[in-house]
């Protein structure tokens, strides 16, 4: 059985209704929301207005502690306001590099959307001062 | 499997927007194991060639591609039909120049041959279509032209990349599908980059799928613009700059991923689709291109029925051979059979008619032209007439210019009169028709300025603090830039020192030393081909409005096409017009043709060696006068030596010295074995001209002449140490055996190891001692011909026309101000030779239309006063004003003081003239009485003018650049001669080593590289008696470098040098300026005021404008030692 096979057999002429519950369980659910997320067609709502600006959802920017995996190259977890969110999924990778001619302006970072405790993160890594930030926040 | 090509790659050529350096990525692509590595530039092929080459030396296959422009393809009509919801913002325009287009990027890149053509034939259409429209393919054009050619769906800004970011998925379908269809099945691939922005997942998804549904392969790309990822801010620069934004530029890049990444970061990028890298191998595999190079194309030469291009080419020089040698010698005959029997082997008869039909048609013409290069050294190029040095009186070689063991194309540069080159230029177009010949393209490159100015526009710097920042900067390489300005004494207190503020911009500038800048047009290579030329090489048009190729020359001699160099040469016209003038004044068979003279006239060397050489061809730099008074000439072997001598590579090996030594007899000549005393024996033991070293290498060792000449160039060129053994070993070994002492032998090799590299061609130096001795002759016996046709046809040599004007006065001749009723448009000369007439080309503010109006009037009659003048030539009133300062109307009309009006009362009355022809018509001769100007009281009442000495030559000098009356330090002789200052031509009669103070305006200042790398600045100046030498050396020239740079006119003092071996200088000590002041303290400005005559800078006649600032000038320490 596919990973989407729970998707593909909705049917919503159905009259009998659907079975209560379309996944078995988180691990199952998983990769649906992954795919859902790096779907092309797909915009979420919470994007819409973000632009091109490289975050989107609710900004914020603070500093967070991230584990490293260094064999995926990829945040494993982060540590936000005491809670620790172990990385379930990494959805998208970017990098920033802007304003180099500004001292002031400039931004020099790696992002990371990863998905974590059902929400999704943007984590980013700034190569001027070596420090992880959570910089978005998306629902 | 593993591996990655990159397909999508921009070098510098890319101009204004690539970073890459074609030899930083070769060796880069090299490093990582890339097989293969394709270079796909803006709108062109300009490094492609460069590019190929490189390549394959280095292991890697070259793929040839562009990234072109092309029209929209995925929609029926304009962008502008479409509902605004389904328009696509188009990409900012790309390309240099008129090559730039604007619209959807599309990748090419050629599989074979016919794909390099067909590209280059796509580019050239779109090119050349029209000077005005944008260079944009047309889909039907591609379609038709698409053979050979892989096509890639583009970035982000070809029409599927930026539909699919915009979410019109629709068109994205619609454009490649109708895009695919343009070429083979299977030759389209839909490119996909995975640029690491937000949106690069969705990009690469998109594309994919629809590639999937349309049943499209795929690829990936990275749109490779820099090597390394550090190197992105030269791209964002130089794009920036490019668009004439600011950073961060019209791309608006939002991250450093451009580079030339590994296979294995690329493939992690593409990770679910592998197959897009796999691509990558299977395209390079495709791409099979062989230029072929290595072979030659000839143009077409137009040969009798009957005849082939060698027997028409053999019937022409025995032709010639009589015409030429009477008697014919059986030195000549032997050299003729020689030299046809080589160009025969070679097959290169068709290049040697090609440019005789071009020389004839010169001559057919009356234009003046004369070969040059090591084509001298050839009897056949003699007899067809096109250079005129005899090869066996000047023991010219012929293995130097062609050499049988090397099959290189020959090449033969021809001057033309510069002012008559455009009609031998239309000849060849319409000889060889207008789609087989085209002008060579130049790249031009950053030096230091371009690259300050460059990213000072990108940072967006108002324009005022580009030009501080890029002003005063010495003409070096870019990557210089920092250690120039801690030792030029010229930067001390630069802007560009302010490291905090400017840190950034110079360190930045540094990175972009030697970027190619933008593509110019050779001065005189014309590329001509048999087939079209399209077919060859991208054409487009120049900035100039010709068709330039995309290469250059050294492209173009790769691929084996026949380039020539139709050049202008200056002294051409100016011989000719003084011939001209002179045959007007005494009868045209009193003047013989100077270039048929036979050049043993003694008076004619006495003037030469009297360094009296102002205007003659290059005999008449200071380097050359100081070069005079040593050498003494007395023969044409003479004047050879001297062009020889004074060149970078006999300088740099000094052969100045010695050969003046042992001409003096001041040291013995010597040589190491009795055979070379022979060849030597014209420059007195020293290896001079480059013959000779084939001469030495046959005598000595029985090197074949054209052994010999490997053995030169082999000499010459990146030598090695271990080749330089190599040939060191054999020279010695087969000198002992044909019985030459080892020592000898030894010694021989160690003058050819050292000389070699530096010598000089003779047969260049032949061949412009022709045009020197012809132009020496005419100062010598027709000086104010001479002297009016070299200022009609300034700019030209070495000096400004003020010292040319400054030089005839020296010679007697009176200099006559331009005058309304007496001057032409062009110098003239008067009273039987006596005197030269100045003409109006060159007054500021004058106009093609005045100058016309004048002449025509002058033949009606004569001007009565300003008011006929303004009414009869309708004169402009700037222009009026300039001609009224400098007493172009002197002595016209009369005031009711019963005199000629001054210039004061003229300009006072100026305005209401001009008003009163405006508002009537026509202004009466009364008007003068009628309305009486209010002038100030005349300062010189003895002068018809009115106005002092000082302002007389103020105005001069600012008007037309020239001091008429006399020169502008005889102002002030007194003062000068109470500071002590010694006149130069005081200076042969005193003692070597004498400490003098002289004063003088500068004339030309050379810091030229020397030896020891130190900086030594040759000033020429010009003081009322003549011209003088000044040498300042580094330590003086640290503290003088500002003084030097900022002012005009100095005060030296320093040692005089004076003796045989040296010639005549002053090694400076101290540079202070100096300010000619009049008795009432007024400056005399120095300076001309106007850029130019009518013509612009480089026509006017009275040079460029300077830089320094007269209130700098003013404000300055003036000298009061």
């Amino acid at each position: 059985m596919g990973r989407n096979s729970a998707i593909k057999s909705f049917d919503p002429a159905r009259e009998t209704g659907q079975p209560l519950d379309l996944f078995s369980g988180r691990d199952a659910r998983r990769p649906v929301i992954v795919e859902l997320l790096r779907s092309p067609w797909i915009i979420r709502g919470s994007q819409v207005s973000a632009g091109t600006s490289g975050h989107s959802g609710k900004r914020r920017e603070e500093e967070v502690t991230v584990v490293w995996d260094g064999a995926r190259r990829t945040p494993a977890a982060f540590q936000l306001n005491g809670r620790r969110y172990s990385v379930d999924a990494l959805v998208q990778t970017w990098t920033l590099e802007r304003a180099w001619w500004d001292p002031r302006a400039r931004l020099s970072r790696r992002c990371f959307r990863v998905l974590a405790r059902g929400g999704l993160y943007d984590l980013a890594y700034d190569l001027l001062t070596g420090q992880w930030l959570l910089v978005g926040i998306v629902d | 499997m593993s591996g990655f090509v990159h397909l999508h790659v921009h070098s510098r050529f890319s101009f204004m927007d690539g970073a890459a350096d074609l030899d930083a990525l070769i060796g880069r692509a090299a490093a990582l194991g890339m097989p293969a590595l394709a270079l796909t530039d803006h709108q062109g092929l300009y490094g492609a060639l460069r590019f190929y080459r490189k390549a394959r030396a280095a292991g890697i296959r070259p793929i040839l591609g562009a990234e072109i422009v092309v029209e929209a393809a995925g929609l029926p009509g304009e962008e502008g039909d479409l509902p605004p919801e389904n328009r696509l913002l188009l990409p900012a325009p790309v390309g240099f120049g008129r090559a730039a287009g604007r619209g959807f990027h599309l990748t090419l890149l050629a599989k074979d041959i016919h794909g390099y053509r067909n590209l280059c034939g796509l580019l050239s259409r779109a090119h050349v279509r029209s000077a005005e429209k944008p260079s944009i393919v047309s889909l039907a054009d591609l379609a038709r032209h698409s053979e050979g050619l892989l096509g890639l769906s583009g970035c982000m800004n070809g029409e599927a990349g930026a539909a699919v970011l915009a979410g019109l998925g629709w068109r994205a379908e619609e454009a490649l599908r109708r895009l695919a269809r343009c070429f083979a099945p299977g030759d389209f691939y839909v490119e996909l980059m995975h640029l690491l922005t937000p949106e690069s997942s969705r990009y690469v998804s998109g594309l994919a799928a629809i590639a999937g549904r349309l049943h499209l392969p795929i690829v990936a790309t990275n749109n490779v613009h820099y090597v390394e990822q550090r190197e992105f801010r030269l791209h964002d620069v130089l794009a920036a700059a490019g668009a004439r934004t600011g950073l961060p530029g019209p791309y608006g890049r939002q991250n450093a991923e451009l580079w030339l990444k590994p296979a294995g970061e690329m493939r992690r990028l593409f990770a679910d689709i592998p197959q897009s890298c796999d691509a990558t191998l299977k395209i390079a595999e495709r791409c099979q291109l062989d230029l072929g190079l290595g072979a030659f194309h000839f143009p077409s030469a137009e040969v009798a029925a009957g005849e082939t291009p060698y027997s028409t080419l053999a019937k022409a020089a025995w032709q010639g051979l009589e015409r030429r040698y009477r008697p014919v010698t059986p030195a000549s005959v032997s050299r003729l059979q020689h030299e046809l029997s080589v160009i025969q082997d070679l097959g290169f008869s068709e290049y040697f008619l090609v440019v005789k039909d071009i020389v004839d048609f010169a001559r057919s013409r009356g234009i003046r032209y004369s070969g040059r290069g090591s084509a001298g050294d050839s009897i056949v190029t003699y007899l067809l007439g096109i250079t005129d040095a005899d090869p066996i009186r000047h023991d010219l070689l012929f293995e130097r210019f062609l050499n049988p063991e090397r099959r290189q194309m020959p090449d033969i540069d021809v001057d033309f009169d510069s002012r008559r080159r455009d009609e031998v230029i239309e000849y060849i177009y319409k000889r060889f028709g207008d789609e087989h010949v085209a002008m060579v393209a130049t790249v031009q490159t950053m030096t230091a300025r371009g690259a300050v100015r460059t990213v000072a526009r990108a940072f967006d710097l108002p324009i005022d603090e580009v030009n501080a920042l890029s002003r005063h900067l010495p003409w070096v390489s870019a990557h210089r830039l920092r250690e120039v300005l801690d030792t030029y004494p010229e930067c001390v207190g630069h802007p560009l020192k302010d490291r905090e503020r400017y840190g950034l911009l110079t360190e930045l500038a540094e990175e972009l030393s030697g970027c190619p800048m933008h593509l110019g047009t050779h001065l005189g290579g014309f590329i001509i081909t048999r087939e079209p030329i399209a077919t060859w090489m991208p054409l487009q048009w120049a900035a100039k409005g010709v068709v330039v190729s995309q290469y250059d020359k050294d492209d173009i001699e790769m691929l084996g096409l026949v380039k020539m160099d139709i050049l202008g040469l200056r002294m051409h016209s100016a011989i000719s017009d003084a011939v001209e003038l002179a045959r007007a004044r005494v009868g045209v068979d009193a003047v013989p043709e100077p270039f048929e003279l036979v050049p043993d006239d003694p008076s004619v060397y006495e003037l030469i060696a009297s360094a009296d050489t102002v205007g003659m061809f290059q005999l008449e730099s200071s380097g050359q006068r100081n070069l005079a008074m040593r050498l003494k000439e007395r023969t044409f072997e003479d004047i050879i030596a001297a062009i020889s001598l004074f060149r970078p590579g006999p300088l740099e090996a000094e052969m100045i010295t010695p050969f003046i030594r042992r001409r003096h007899g001041i040291e013995p000549v010597t040589v190491p074995h009795p055979a070379m005393g022979e060849i030597l024996r014209d420059s007195y033991g020293v290896i001079l001209y480059q013959e000779q070293v084939l001469r030495v290498a046959q005598a000595i060792a029985g090197f074949s002449l054209a052994e010999a000449d490997s053995l030169r160039r082999a000499m010459t060129k990146g030598r090695s140490r271990e080749e330089m053994e190599k040939i060191h070993g054999h020279f010695v070994t087969r000198a002992v055996g044909l019985g030459v002492p080892r020592a000898a032998a030894e010694e021989a090799f160690r003058q050819l190891e050292g000389f070699a590299a530096y010598g000089f061609c003779k047969a260049h130096a032949a061949c412009f001692a022709v045009v020197s001795y012809a132009s020496a002759w005419l100062k010598r016996y027709y000086p104010a011909e001479f002297a009016a046709a070299i200022l009609n046809n300034e700019p030209m040599g070495f000096y400004t026309p003020r010292l040319v004007v400054n030089d005839a006065r020296r010679h007697g001749m009176v200099i006559l101000p331009p005058h309304v009723n007496a001057s032409r448009s062009l110098y003239t000369v008067e009273d039987d030779g006596r005197a030269i007439r100045v003409g109006f080309r060159d007054v500021h503010e004058m106009t093609h239309r005045l100058l016309t109006a004048i002449e025509h009037e002058q033949d009606v009659r004569p001007f009565r006063d300003l008011a006929d003048f303004l009414r009869r030539t309708r004169a402009e009133a700037p222009a009026a004003e300039s001609l009224i300062r400098v007493g172009a109307l002197d002595g016209l009309g009369i005031t009711d003081a019963g005199r000629p009006p001054t210039r004061d009362e003229l300009l006072a009355l100026l305005p209401e003239m001009k008003a009163v022809i405006a508002r009537e018509g026509v202004a009466g001769d009364d008007v003068l009485v009628l309305a009486p100007a209010t002038a100030r009281i005349p300062e010189d009442p003895t002068h018809v003018s009115g106005w002092s000495r000082a302002r007389r030559l103020s105005a001069e000098l600012e008007i037309v650049g020239l001091s008429l009356e006399c020169h502008p330090l005889a102002l002030a002789r007194s003062d000068l001669e109470r500071r002590g200052v010694t006149w130069a031509r005081d200076l042969p009669k005193l003692e070597d080593r004498t400490r003098v103070r002289v004063a003088g305006v500068r004339e030309r200042a050379q810091t030229p590289r020397t030896r020891s790398g130190k900086r030594t600045c040759f000033l020429t100046l010009e003081d009322p008696t003549g011209l003088l030498d000044v040498v300042v050396f580094e330590d003086a020239l640290d503290r003088a470098g500002e003084t030097i740079v900022k002012h005009r006119a100095y005060v030296v003092e320093g040692v005089l040098q004076n003796n045989h071996e040296r010639g005549i200088a002053i090694i400076a000590d101290r540079v202070e300026p100096y300010v000619v002041r009049t008795a009432s303290g007024t400056p005399v400005r120095m300076r001309r005021g106007v850029p130019s005559g009518p013509m612009g800078p480089s026509l006017g006649g009275a040079g460029a404008p300077e830089e320094e600032s007269w209130a700098a000038a003013e404000t300055a320490a003036v000298y009061n030692g």
